[in-house]
């Protein structure tokens, strides 16, 4: 039969007999001290007793016999009341007729009379054992819905079974009356009486933190049970957010994640990475999985240039925008991350830079219910540069003349129009009020039904969005999209089936070109913008050529983008045997993306229209995947615990298809959306590529008694995108937890300590995120408009590697988590570190070999490591008023490792061993030589020179990489309101706006504004300045250049910023009940409200002065539900 | 129906894991691509392999210094053909114009990268063509002599720009990487080799795309390099090398011994249909006819960040009176109140058509340089009269009168000034001619230091700028490299 065994190691029978002689011991410790003496013996016994107690009895017998009695004080507690009518009766059968009836035995020797409890008989044995029960029963949720996968254990035994798919469950042979343990993920534990028939079990929804679901690959696990590293992000945080992709809600959240918004354009780019950047140049996403179904981490070439990219470039060419905005965050119920291997192994190759799991909402059984939540709001760009007002720039520029020897201003339309006469110097325009100073307007609504019974339960939802943009001119991104789910049981539970979809329409119009830069550098005393008749000024000279190529011309040209995108998803599954359940999901996604990126003559100066012709560029893009994945899972009880067993298989296929068509010649304006009408159409590029990947995967998890969790995961992958001989590859990982809090020790001797984990993980996980086809050495056509006598043109686009293998990450991963005070104090911590070798790297090669670059797996190794801790807590919690503040923080640190061929290589030039990918060598600035009015630096040496030498004198080592970030969240509710706010802050440097973006005071690309603090500069000698000498020409261009790589170019750009602030209010029911409405929300949102930080730059996440920054936010809207 | 759905799944299941993985990661080659052997199993992909490099000629921006295509502009910066306007605020272009270049300004790829990303392909090609079975006979005989062609004629271009260079013949990235330089007088070697084999390769006439079929008299295109246009390159690589000898036997192959060339009045030497081109590429790129034209000729309004270059007041002084190429071949616009001259060899500019009627083609050779090379071979061989017969050729065709008539009392010094002069007037703005010539002759620092402060006040001339540099990045990627004596 079944071996029970005690953590000592010692067998449990064993631990019974010494059980049993304790309690012997015990027995006779008693007796002994028991002072009974014989009063007299052999006498006659007379008895006349009714319903008296066997101990009152005894002592009667006592006094009349005068024998002793010897016994153990608990016998009594099973004995019966004795009835008795003796009179001048022996001892022995007045003793015999006294225990007839009692579970007692006696044995009589010398004066003694010994009590003891009776061993029962065979038959006796036989009975009892009948009397033992089979407890069965169901347990559910408190919407009677079954909960399947339930485990029920006998607190005495430990016994375990789980509940089947109808959440039933059956217990053979429990004593009556012992009691239940039933537990679930993500509910309260419940203790029951057993009983034969126990009805529906209902089990609470868990309030606690670590009881929450959490999904991962495959499955669900909760905080408190998982043994790995995973954060969850719900739909009550994400919605409290007016953001239009997904991603950025997650902002300052989650640990160990840093996302980086690329610019303030609704659609911009964001770069995604958990744990830091594994990969020197190739593909560092992570993998996002909606609903089970791998998504697109990045789009196909074509993209606005003016969204900024993701952090991927695809055969040197940017990728732009990104694929999270064609997801409606109201539509997500929640967001999981993964980040280390023992989460993310089973995703195999893909899951290198960790896993984003995204769970769309999902109908409940009940009463239809109607949501609608409507918001509008303000966006605007929240911080302007100081920059020169007309004075200053003319003083400066009259000064670079002057220092430059020019004594006349460049003449004509192309010279130097702000101080040849072409310009009125008296004017001063702010441009960037002008360009970027516009509110935009923020439009939000969505709306769901959801319903259902006990067999079906279904959600549709849909919603609109709109945001406009804060530059001249009409530009607006408009969302429409579709979401529903659909779940359906069979009657017999066995059999299930869930559906689906979300579907987005996108219509972004965007302008061309992102008018910030401009905004900064524009002369403030460039001419007015608009002439009094409403028509673009373009300033005509006295010969009639333009003067001022106006900026607003180029809100002429138009960037349509529409997407259309659809995920789906169908789920199956079928229990077989009871425990055993076959699924499989089919999953398919396909988005479509078509851009009009129209050129019209109005963005051009007026003489110079007849040459640039209208144009536009057509892009059609078109990706295409579908999966198949079909699962076994299998659980059983093994001892004290369950094991969940799954097999799986996956297979995957992508296809992209993509063109880009410039068309040009047309007539008119009007006729542009229309390639039929162009006089010339050139095809500009195409994609055409398939990828294959498949899988067998499998896991093991054993949980013992929730005190010992063991997890592990196998997986062997298959990828096109490698040669034919390197094409597949395992990957392994295991976890372990050890709850310490269900230790006995622990709850009886620190009650304080309510949860406890220390848990670890380790294992593999791959990388082929390089684009398809890399191994083929290939001829791409050449588009001609003329051809070469009519041959179709072949070019090399790449050097061939046909050895290209896997990337591989190794993953160590360890945690402690606590929980004080019943969990209202939680702490989180992990180290990280992870590995990764074999890099598929761009390995840059000398251009006499005909490229500036390979792709091959290089033997350096990247090392990630880090720490991260989160606490969390509900500081106050009464029945008016509650307060949870929440803090987090990474601490990463990236170190280039283990380069043995560094010298023989052709990256030594760019990758610094033992130092972080991300630092750089620069110079170490020494200000303005007071005598010559030249930036000096420091030579290796130490002494100061003009002509620093680049291959020597970068002496100071700088890293771009953030040095810790995080956020620090508060949730106050009071009497129906409801307040959160989130900071979020890093701690980086960057290159600043002073001297890192921009020559100061140097007009090497023209005539530009400069901010004012360069206005420090140096004059005439003894002059102790910031700014060097201004000029015009190229004369002093390298130390200009010097300065922007010296560390005087890059300064702190870290920043606190109030991320996110939601207040709400519940408006009390009474209220709305004569409008029969079930709940109503007022709310007020805002994003970005405030930034504090010292960067001299628009934006310290943007990093750039040439994009729009992050807008800053504010909604208010209404939440009603019905 | 419901059964149906299990079975369905029992047997998708069973296919997974009985099927062979390996087949799910199977793909073909994408569609959008060829492979480098099969491009070389059929004609027409292997003659569009080739033709690319002569697109790409036909195609460069001549404002970048990348391409040899754009020597015309920066070697002529470089030298004292042209003038930077300095408004149009680009650091490198002014950089070869002041003669101020250095490691970190160069960038990359430069003439360094994008000739060798050609060698590349020039390397590949030979190599697969002589391992090509599949081909036409014909096609293989003269795709080889192509391509043997182009090493020569890049060879020839690097040497002359950075002096040493490596000499790379294979394709084996990784000896390429690591590879180190070989003297001047190696690389010549080389090119006179491929040279030699190129004109007993090619064909001897001018083909059309199949690379088999020759162009009727009355439409010929002359865009493929040929016997005589490998000539013509062995004549000026000797002229290069001092061999008078065989530069006048090579030169006169193609003067006296073809009577498909002749000079052609001024005005139609750059047309498509001249008859004084050896060798031609033909504009594909949309708008417009030739680069040329696209860059060098000025708006009414003077240059400005389309048109950054004007032609250097000391070359338009330099013409003769009455030399009809000043009229010819010299525009000018007055603007701001000051004359500027641009080359206006070219004259159709960007068109607001996409495909405009091409009439100018982009000439690489032509005759005029080989009566030059000749007079010049024949002066040093001591035959006089021949040379100025010769470069009478082309002051005839110039409408200036004639060396021979005062000719008697020259020396040969002031007989190779002349000749010198007659190359500089000739040839300005093409190919770089007049910056590799002050260097052939040895005549660059007393040119260039007059002629650099000219340019731009403060800058001065260092004998070491006459080769340009090689980036930062190149000689660290591969330290095996050393930087260009002087930098």
């Amino acid at each position: 039969m079944y071996r029970f065994y005690t953590k000592s190691g010692m067998p449990y029978r064993h631990v019974h007999k010494i059980w049993l002689i304790m309690r012997l011991t015990t027995v006779i410790l008693i007796a002994t001290l028991m002072q009974v003496s014989a009063a007299g013996l052999a006498q006659k016994i007379n008895l006349s007793k009714s319903n008296v107690p066997l101990k009152a009895v005894l002592k009667e017998i006592r006094t009349q016999s005068g024998y002793d009695f010897v016994y153990a004080e608990d016998i009594f507690d099973v004995a019966k009341p004795v009835n008795i009518q003796v009179k001048d009766a022996e001892l022995q059968d007045v003793l015999k007729e006294i225990f007839k009836a009692q579970p007692l035995t006696f044995t009589i020797s010398k004066t003694t009379v010994t009590i003891q409890p009776k061993e029962p008989t065979f038959l006796e044995r036989l009975a009892n054992r009948w009397a033992s029960i089979d407890a069965s029963g169901r347990v559910v949720d408190s919407e009677n819905r079954p909960l399947p996968g339930a485990s029920v254990k006998v607190k005495k035994t430990g016994k375990a079974v789980s509940t089947d798919k109808d959440g039933r469950f059956f217990l053979r042979g429990v004593e009556e009356g012992a009691v239940l343990v039933v537990s679930f993920i993500g509910y309260l534990t419940k203790e029951i009486k057993a009983a034969k028939e126990l009805g529906d079990v209902v089990l609470e929804l868990s309030t606690s933190k670590l009881d929450e679901v959490q999904v991962i690959a495959y499955g669900t696990t909760t905080q408190r049970l998982s043994t790995g590293n995973v954060t969850t992000i719900k739909t009550d945080v994400i919605e409290k957010q007016p953001v239009n992709n997904p991603l950025l809600a997650l902002q300052g959240r989650v640990p160990g994640l840093f996302i980086e918004q690329a610019t303030g354009f609704a659609g911009t780019g964001v770069k995604v990475r958990i744990q830091g950047q594994n990969s020197l140049n190739n593909g560092s996403d992570p993998l996002y999985v909606i609903d089970g179904v791998p998504y697109n981490s990045q789009l196909l070439p074509g993209g606005n240039p003016i969204l900024g990219g993701s952090g991927a470039v695809s055969s040197g060419i940017p990728l732009y925008g990104n694929p999270l905005n064609f997801i409606n965050p109201s539509d997500i119920e929640s967001i999981d991350i993964l980040k280390d291997a023992d989460a993310t192994a089973i995703y195999g190759s893909r899951a290198a830079n960790g896993a984003i799991l995204i769970t769309t909402k999902k109908g409940k059984s009940g009463d239809t219910r109607v949501n609608v939540n409507l918001q509008s709001g303000w966006g605007s760009v929240p911080r302007k540069l100081d920059l020169m007002n007309s004075q200053q720039y003319l003083e400066m520029r009259r000064e670079a003349m002057k220092n430059d020897n020019i004594t006349e201003p460049t003449p004509g339309n192309f010279g130097d129009n702000d101080l040849n006469g072409n310009w009125d110097n008296s004017r001063y325009t702010d441009w960037q009020e002008e360009l970027i100073g516009k509110t935009a307007v923020y439009q939000d609504i969505n709306a769901s039904i959801s319903g259902g019974t006990g067999q079906t339960t279904y959600l549709l939802g849909t919603g609109y969005h709109k945001e406009t943009n804060v530059f001249p001119g009409d530009y607006a991104d408009q969302k429409a999209s579709v979401h529903f789910n659909l779940n359906n049981t069979s009657l017999n539970q066995r059999f299930k089936v869930q559906l689906s979809a979300s579907y987005m329409y996108d219509h972004n119009q965007l302008p061309y070109k992102d008018l910030t830069q401009t905004a900064l550098t524009l002369a403030p005393v460039a001419p007015e913008i608009y002439q009094p008749d409403g028509s673009l000024n373009w300033e005509p000279d006295k010969f009639g050529n333009t003067t001022f190529f106006n900026p607003v011309g180029f809100t002429f040209d138009k960037f349509l983008t529409k997407t259309n995108n659809l995920t789906s998803n169908l789920l199956l599954s079928y229990e077989l045997l009871p425990r055993l359940t076959l699924s499989s999901s089919f999953g398919y996604n396909n988005m479509v993306s078509n851009s009009v990126n129209k050129f019209l003559q109005q963005s051009t100066a007026p003489e110079f229209r007849q040459y640039v012709p209208r144009s536009t560029i057509f892009v059609d893009n078109n990706i295409n995947s579908f999966s198949i994945e079909p699962q076994l899972n299998y659980h059983m009880t093994i001892g004290k615990g369950i094991l969940e067993a799954l097999l799986g298989a996956t297979l995957l296929q992508n296809r992209n298809r993509g063109n880009q068509i410039g068309a040009s010649g047309f007539s008119n304006d009007l006729v542009m959306d229309d390639i039929m009408s162009a006089s010339t159409v050139t095809p500009a590029s195409s994609v055409r590529s398939v990828y294959k990947y498949n899988a067998l995967f499998g896991r093991l998890n054993y949980n013992w008694q929730n005190k010992y969790i063991l997890n592990l995961t196998g997986r062997r992958d298959g990828s096109s995108r490698f040669g034919p001989k390197s094409r597949f590859h395992n990957f392994i990982a295991g976890g372990a937890a050890w709850v310490f809090s269900e230790e006995g020790f622990l709850k009886n001797n620190l009650s304080f300590i309510s949860f406890g984990k220390l848990w670890a993980s380790y294992g593999t996980t791959g990388s082929d995120q390089i684009g398809d086809y890399r191994y083929l050495s290939l001829l791409d056509p050449a588009y001609q408009v003329n051809p070469y006598q009519n041959i179709v043109l072949y070019k090399p686009s790449r050097i061939t590697n046909p050895y290209l293998e896997w990337e591989e990450t190794r993953k160590l991963q360890v945690g402690l988590e606590l929980g004080f005070f019943s969990d209202k104090i939680l702490l989180n911590s992990t180290y990280y570190r992870n590995h990764s070798s074999n890099q598929l790297s761009d390995y840059s090669l000398p251009l006499t070999t005909g490229f500036s670059n390979i792709i091959r797996n290089q033997t350096f190794k990247i090392r990630n490591s880090g720490w991260e801790v989160a606490l969390s807590a509900t500081a106050v919690q009464t029945q008016e008023f509650s307060w949870k503040p929440a803090f987090n923080i990474t601490v990463p640190k990236s170190l280039l490792v283990d380069y043995p061929d560094i010298l023989k290589s052709s990256a030594s030039s760019t990758a610094i061993i033992g130092q972080p990918l991300s630092a750089e060598r620069v110079y170490h600035f020494l200000g303005v030589d007071p005598e010559t009015g030249i930036y000096q630096f420091a030579d290796k040496s130490g002494n100061a020179t003009s002509k620093p030498d680049p291959y020597s004198d970068k002496t100071v080592l700088v890293d771009f990489a953030p040095e810790f970030y995080g956020g620090f969240q508060n949730s106050l509710s009071c009497h129906g309101f409801q307040l959160d706010f989130l900071f979020s802050f890093v701690k980086q440097i960057a290159r600043n706006y002073t001297f890192g973006i921009l020559p100061a005071g140097a007009f090497r690309e023209g005539l530009r504004n400069q901010p004012s603090s360069l206005f420090n500069r140096w004059q005439k000698p003894g002059d102790k300045a910031t700014i060097q000498k201004y000029t015009t020409g190229f004369s002093l261009d390298q130390p200009y250049l010097d300065a922007a790589a010296s560390d005087a170019g890059i300064s702190d750009a870290s920043y606190v910023r109030l991320k996110n602030v939601s207040l709400s209010w519940e408006i009390p029911k009474q209220w709305i009940k004569s409008v029969k409405l079930q709940g109503c929300n007022l709310f007020l949102q805002g994003q970005n409200l405030f930034t504090i930080t010292n960067y001299s730059g628009l934006d310290p996440e943007t990093k750039s002065s040439a994009s729009l920054p992050t807008l800053r936010v504010i909604t208010l809207g209404v939440k009603i539900s019905l | 129906m419901k059964d149906r759905i299990i079975t369905t799944i029992y047997i998708l299941f069973f296919m997974l894991i009985v099927s062979s993985c390996k087949k799910w990661v199977d793909v073909d080659g994408p569609e959008t691509s060829v492979g480098f052997k099969e491009a070389f199993s059929t004609d027409a992909t292997a003659i569009g392999v080739i033709t690319s490099l002569y697109a790409d000629m036909g195609n460069q921006v001549l404002g970048q210094p990348a391409h040899l295509t754009s020597l015309s502009c920066i070697a002529g910066l470089s030298a004292d053909e042209l003038r930077y306007f300095n408004a149009s605020g680009n650091s490198l272009l002014n950089a070869y114009y002041t003669n101020s270049l250095n490691a970190q300004i160069v960038g990359d790829p430069g003439y360094w990268g994008a000739i060798y990303a050609e060698m590349y392909v020039v390397n590949t090609a030979i190599e697969e063509l002589n391992a090509a079975t599949l081909l036409t006979p014909k096609v293989k005989q003269q795709l080889t002599g192509e391509a043997k062609f182009l090493r020569a004629f890049y060879y020839f271009y690097l040497t002359n720009l950075y002096g040493d260079v490596p000499l790379i013949i294979g394709t084996d990235y990784t000896v390429n990487a690591r590879i180190s330089k070989k003297p001047k007088a190696d690389i010549y070697k080389q090119v006179l080799l491929d040279l030699t084999e190129a004109q007993n390769l090619l064909s001897e006439y001018y083909l059309q795309g199949d690379g088999i079929t020759v162009y009727p008299a009355e439409a010929q295109e002359r865009v493929r390099p040929n016997k005589w246009v490998a000539t013509a390159l062995l004549a000026r690589v000797y002229l290069y090398l001092n061999n008078w000898t065989e530069a006048e036997a090579q030169a006169s192959k193609i003067i006296d011994g073809q009577s498909q060339f002749h000079l052609e009045s001024l005005d139609k030497v750059f047309l498509k249909s001249s008859k004084e081109a050896i060798w031609q590429v033909l504009p594909t790129k949309g708008y417009l006819n030739t680069t040329d034209a696209d860059l060098f000729v000025l708006m009414s309004t003077g240059p400005s960040g389309n048109n950054p270059v004007y032609l250097n007041e000391r070359l338009v002084e330099s013409f003769e009176d009455n030399d009809e190429r000043l009229s010819s071949w010299v525009g000018s616009v007055s603007a701001n109140g000051k004359t500027y001259y641009y080359p206006n060899k070219y004259k159709i500019i960007r068109s607001s058509e996409p495909s405009p009627p091409i009439t100018e083609y982009s000439t690489v050779m032509r005759l005029a340089e080989q009566f030059i090379i000749r007079a010049e071979a024949r002066v040093q061989l001591g035959n006089q009269s021949g040379a100025v017969s010769d470069i009478d050729e082309i002051r005839k065709r110039a409408g200036l009168p004639l060396l021979e008539s005062i000719s008697s009392g020259l020396q040969k010094k002031d007989l190779l000034a002349a000749i010198l002069k007659e190359r500089r007037m000739e040839l300005f703005t093409e190919w770089g001619h007049r910056w590799l010539d002050l260097k052939r002759l040895n005549l660059i620092d007393q040119v260039m230091s007059t002629a650099t402060p000219e340019k731009n006040q403060g800058s001065t001339w260092k004998s070491y700028q006459q080769y340009y540099p090689l980036s930062i990045a190149e000689l660290q990627k591969n330290t095996n490299l050393i930087q260009v004596p002087g930098y």
